[in-house]
């Protein structure tokens, strides 16, 4: 009888939550870096999440309900993040879930979420692999990845430096090694030369013994995929000895970003990467984008933030258009859909999960970020290697 | 970091109290955790628990020979990745994995404890940590190992029939009976005579060997042991979570089993246990409050190194036996 | 590179003046380290953060508007300072204890976390850099070097030799040795010893802040900087033998010497490992180091 009873209750209780559930708060998890060197990118994704879950509940939210947005920090660190990620999933109970910057973390979230059948994206994560080798049903990037960088890059060099000599230099690591292995070939294919390659160990401190070798090489072109601290370290010490008199020096979208631009200052100058995103983007969604953020912020947004504010309107298309927030539905929907960013229309490619977008040479000027050429969507895709679904 | 050669009978009961305590509590948690149908706070519990194990490798140098290693997650890591590996690549059997592990394991930390302990103090310190470095670099640039990235993908595995890694009570269980039958283990070979010979190298070493033990050969037995327990803890890892990477070994998850012993108790071995899982509920609850909550830990852990060296177990054995003796006098009176 | 004389020209001396210049910075650290050491018996593991705090000391001097000369004035003075405190205030209360070494390893370790989490909550994660005070580059073998460079190889050069000279030629120095030598007999002698330490403490302090101020210009500041340096320093002060003196200047210029020119050879990527290894083999060998401790130089 007690049983019986009790049985009772909680069938109830069970409708109960599951019509709350369709009329609550949308719950959206973010689990990224708030803390450790990543930070600055971790704070630029939760300006542009903010931003759009205030300007989408402002305007009546996702099928009447109200995003609510959830943050964990993940200190850079995938186990950390793997946990937070259960946590939100299972004690928050979130519907969707973004936010991780470094790819390692992203690929364990993206098990977590095929464990709870719930879907993420990434706006920061740039390995190939995460849309390629190692893609899942469950994920989707929303950002350019390494593959679609180059492309711009590459053909910006053999447009203004045809037949360049080009000098490799990148961290020795295997992302640094994989990040200049597709420049280079896509490069090549282009009709640029190889004319030397130097792996230098992470958090090098001294780039000057390398110097000599890259003397010697007389590249007119220097390609670099360091990061962080390590970029400020090179690009200062490139302008104290003289090695970048002359020399066109270009890199991956990482070496030179928002966050340490301010230290390595002249030394950036007319430093040129491929990327997706520019707050010189002209077109009116981009500028009006560009004034909320700012005004919100203090701060420029740059490309993570830019693709941080993309995501929701993704999910926001997807489920108005699946009429539901479960799983499955969402992510039929969100496959070969277009919507709308401050980079103008992205389709997100079925196949396996990654936007497309056009692409463009982002030149570094008087501390800004500025287009120097366009590379349309379809070029820059690269091919679906991805055979998992 | 006491000086445990007055055999009193009440300490072992006090230890063995606070032992009892911490794992009766550890099982009431996931049952009640189960019963919520949460199963994130027992996967976080079973990750604390196996944290835990690393934790006592690290008691058993640093409370009980008298070695601080600052590389520990080296085994850890190792452990943790042989596990991956076998699971994924071989066969996807729990004990297969556990076994190739240990052995793995066993193996490194001969090599390791062959070059280290020649050393003491800040030598072994540097040379501990030194090492997990030069591996943690080697595993960061294999892309056959999932390089920078880790590896996903680790299968789920069959226990015991019907019982399978990814039921969370389940795998709670399995790790608690690890760790528990690591710690009883622990504590018997403390107890045999060679046990006694790690107290007395601690306390001083020269002595030992003209009291006819080579000291070094003790040492190397103890270094082996705690890369075994802590490649054996490590091994449960990616069974909890599927996945491995690099961070694993990075100096962090050393440094904070390190962290975890001291403020636990040193020496108790159940003070790394009490470590290890107080500090994963301060670290959530913090969570929850503050972003900074690495230096509010941190700052804990130089108090208690300046007040109460002797950790949270160290202050609350000699309170229990109090209690004990008393009662005991009280009954023969 | 065809001819001899061309590859010394080009490849060894600048390699080998390069590695100069990491030297002295590497020395400078080491210096301070292996007299704390030396003295107090004490391992500093929060040394590197010292290093990091003298380069944000300059940051936050020179956002001040104050110019460079007197950042490099005044950050030894903050950071003997502060050192001074931290002898007192912290690794005093654990320096009369029993298990002295463990506890002031893990003392200093703790506060080596806790120091580099207060730069990141104060002073955020991304990078700052620093102006050189000295701009332009001199033209040294027909390669060109930054002028600031040479100044920091002969400032620190200077600063090396000074602190020599003040060890073993003054009778300052000569109560810091007498204290290391037999701290007993020096109290009895009417030596305030625990206010040498404490002052002793401060100067490795101040030395370590000093490297962070010279450096900063190269290196650019961030707050997992100490790290850079804090196994290379620790393995020198090892090779050297704690406590010497001259062993952490000469093993600091030596092994700097043989990672600049063996990265000729094989992938810099193992210059970390090539360093630990030879400390390895040093520690088997001979474990007390090359020279002995600070009380015989």
């Amino acid at each position: 009888m007690k049983a019986k009873k009790i049985l009772a209750m909680m069938a109830l209780a069970g409708l109960g939550t599951v019509a709350l559930a369709q009329s609550g708060p949308i719950r959206i998890g973010v689990v990224t870096p708030l803390t450790g060197t990543y930070a600055g990118i971790g704070e630029q994704v939760k300006w542009g999440l903010n931003l759009a879950a205030k300007e989408i509940n402002a305007s009546g939210g996702v099928m009447g309900r109200q995003i609510e947005l959830i943050y964990e920090d993940e200190e850079a660190n995938p186990s950390v993040a793997v946990q937070k990620a259960e946590k939100l999933f299972q004690t928050s109970k979130v519907d969707f879930l973004t936010g991780t910057v470094n790819s390692g973390s992203t690929l364990a979230v993206g098990q977590v979420a095929e464990r709870n059948n719930k879907l993420m994206a990434t706006t920061v994560s740039f390995a190939d692999s995460i849309t390629g080798e190692r893609c899942s049903p469950n994920v989707f990037r929303v950002n350019a990845r390494a593959g679609m960088q180059s492309a711009a890059l590459a053909a910006w060099v053999a447009s203004t430096k045809p037949g360049a000599q080009v000098f490799y230099l990148g961290p020795d690591y295997e992302m640094g090694r994989s990040t200049v292995a597709a420049f280079k070939s896509a490069a090549e294919g282009k009709g640029a030369k190889s004319v030397g390659e130097l792996f230098a160990p992470l958090d090098n401190k001294d780039y000057s013994p390398f110097f000599g070798q890259i003397r010697s090489g007389k590249p007119n072109v220097i390609y670099t995929s360091v990061a962080g601290n390590d970029t400020v370290r090179l690009f200062s010490q490139m302008s104290e000895f003289g090695v970048s008199r002359n020399v066109q020096i270009v890199g991956a979208s990482g070496t030179v970003t928002g966050q340490n631009l301010a230290a390595i200052g002249k030394a950036a100058e007319g430093f040129v990467t491929g990327a997706g995103y520019s707050t010189m983007i002209d077109s009116p969604e981009n500028k009006k984008f560009v004034a909320a953020f700012k005004a919100e912020n203090k701060s420029d947004p740059d490309l993570y933030g830019a693709d941080s504010y993309g995501v929701l309107f993704l999910y926001k298309a997807a489920v108005e258009k699946a009429k539901s927030t479960e799983t499955d539905k969402v992510r039929t929907a969100m496959r070969d859909l277009k919507w709308s960013t401050p980079q103008g229309v992205k389709t997100m490619r079925g196949g396996d999960h990654q936007a497309m977008q056009d692409m463009y040479a982002i030149i570094v000027k008087n501390g800004k970020f500025e287009i120097q050429s366009r590379v349309s969507a379809a070029d820059a895709i690269g091919p679906d290697v991805c055979t998992k679904f | 970091m006491l000086d445990r050669f007055n055999s009193n009978s009440s300490k072992p009961n006090a230890v063995r109290i606070l032992a009892i305590v911490f794992f009766a509590t550890a099982l009431l948690f996931a049952l009640i955790g189960t019963v919520m149908g949460d199963s994130f706070y027992i996967r976080l519990a079973t990750e604390a628990l196996i944290f835990g194990g690393l934790a006592l490798s690290v008691d058993l140098l640093l409370g009980h020979v008298g070695l601080l290693p600052l590389g520990q997650a080296l085994f850890f890591g190792l452990g943790a990745y042989v596990s991956a590996v076998v699971l994924k690549e071989w066969a996807a059997s729990f004990w297969l994995a556990i076994i190739v592990s240990m052995l793995f394991c066993a193996f490194a930390g001969l090599i390791g404890g062959l070059i280290a302990i020649r050393s003491k103090g800040v030598y072994f310190a540097l040379i501990s940590f030194g090492l997990a470095q030069v591996f943690s670099r080697v595993i960061y640039n294999t892309r056959e190992l999932g390089a920078s990235d880790g590896m996903t993908g680790v299968p789920v595995v069959t226990v015991v029939p019907g019982l399978q890694t990814d039921n969370p009570l389940g795998f709670f269980f399995v790790t608690w009976l690890v760790i528990g039958g690591l710690y009883l283990v622990l504590r018997y070979v403390m107890q045999t005579p060679m046990g006694r010979l790690f107290g007395a190298i601690r306390v001083n070493e020269h002595r030992v060997c003209f009291l006819g033990f080579g000291a070094l050969r003790f040492k190397i037995t103890a270094f082996v042991a705690a890369a075994v327990v802590a490649g054996l803890s490590g091994a449960l890892y990616p069974m909890l979570r599927g996945f491995v990477s690099p961070e694993l070994m990075f100096f962090q998850v050393s440094g904070n089993a390190v962290v975890n012993v001291i403020i636990g108790g040193s020496g108790t071995l159940i003070g790394a246990l009490y470590g290890a899982g107080l500090l994963t509920v301060l670290k959530s609850i913090l969570g929850s409050f503050t972003v900074h909550h690495h230096i509010v830990i941190g700052l804990l852990f130089v108090v208690v190194v300046i007040a109460f060296p002797r950790g949270i177990v160290g202050y609350l054995v000699p309170v229990l036996e109090a209690r004990l003796s008393k009662k005991k006098t009280g009954d023969n009176s | 590179m065809t001819s001899i004389l061309e590859w010394l020209q080009f490849v060894l001396a600048p390699q080998s003046i390069n590695g100069l210049s990491i030297g002295v910075a590497v020395v400078l650290m080491a210096l301070g380290l292996t007299i704390i050491f030396g003295l107090l018996d004490v391992i500093n593991m929060a040394h590197g953060e010292c290093y990091a705090l003298g380069a944000y000391a300059v940051v936050v001097i020179l956002g001040m508007g104050v110019s460079f000369w007197w950042a490099f004035l005044l950050t030894p003075l903050l950071m003997a300072a502060m050192g001074y405190a931290m002898e007192r205030g912290l690794i005093q209360q654990v320096f009369h204890s029993k298990d002295r070494h463990t506890l002031t390893l893990l003392l200093t370790f703790g506060m080596a976390t806790v120091m580099e989490d207060a730069i990141k909550i104060v002073f955020g994660a991304n990078p700052r850099s620093v102006e050189a005070p000295i701009s332009g580059a001199t033209e040294l073998f027909g390669l060109f070097f930054p002028n600031y460079r040479l100044f920091v190889m002969l400032l620190g050069g200077a600063i090396i030799v000074a602190v020599w000279l003040l060890v073993f030629r003054t009778s300052i120095g000569a109560i810091v040795r007498a204290a290391a030598h037999d701290k007993d007999m020096s109290a009895s002698l009417g030596i305030p010893v625990s206010r040498v330490y404490s002052l002793t403490f401060a100067f490795g302090v101040a030395l370590a802040g000093i490297a962070g101020v010279l450096l900063a210009p190269i290196y650019s500041v961030f707050p997992t900087m100490g790290r850079d340096f804090v196994l290379m320093a620790f393995s020198v002060v090892i090779i050297g033998g704690m406590g010497s003196i001259k062993g952490a200047v000469l093993a600091g210029l030596v092994l700097t010497q043989i990672q600049s020119l063996s990265s000729l050879l094989i992938s810099p990527v193992w210059n970390d490992t090539l360093l630990f290894g030879i400390m390895v083999v040093v520690l088997m060998w001979r474990p007390q180091g090359l020279f002995g401790k600070l009380g015989h130089a």
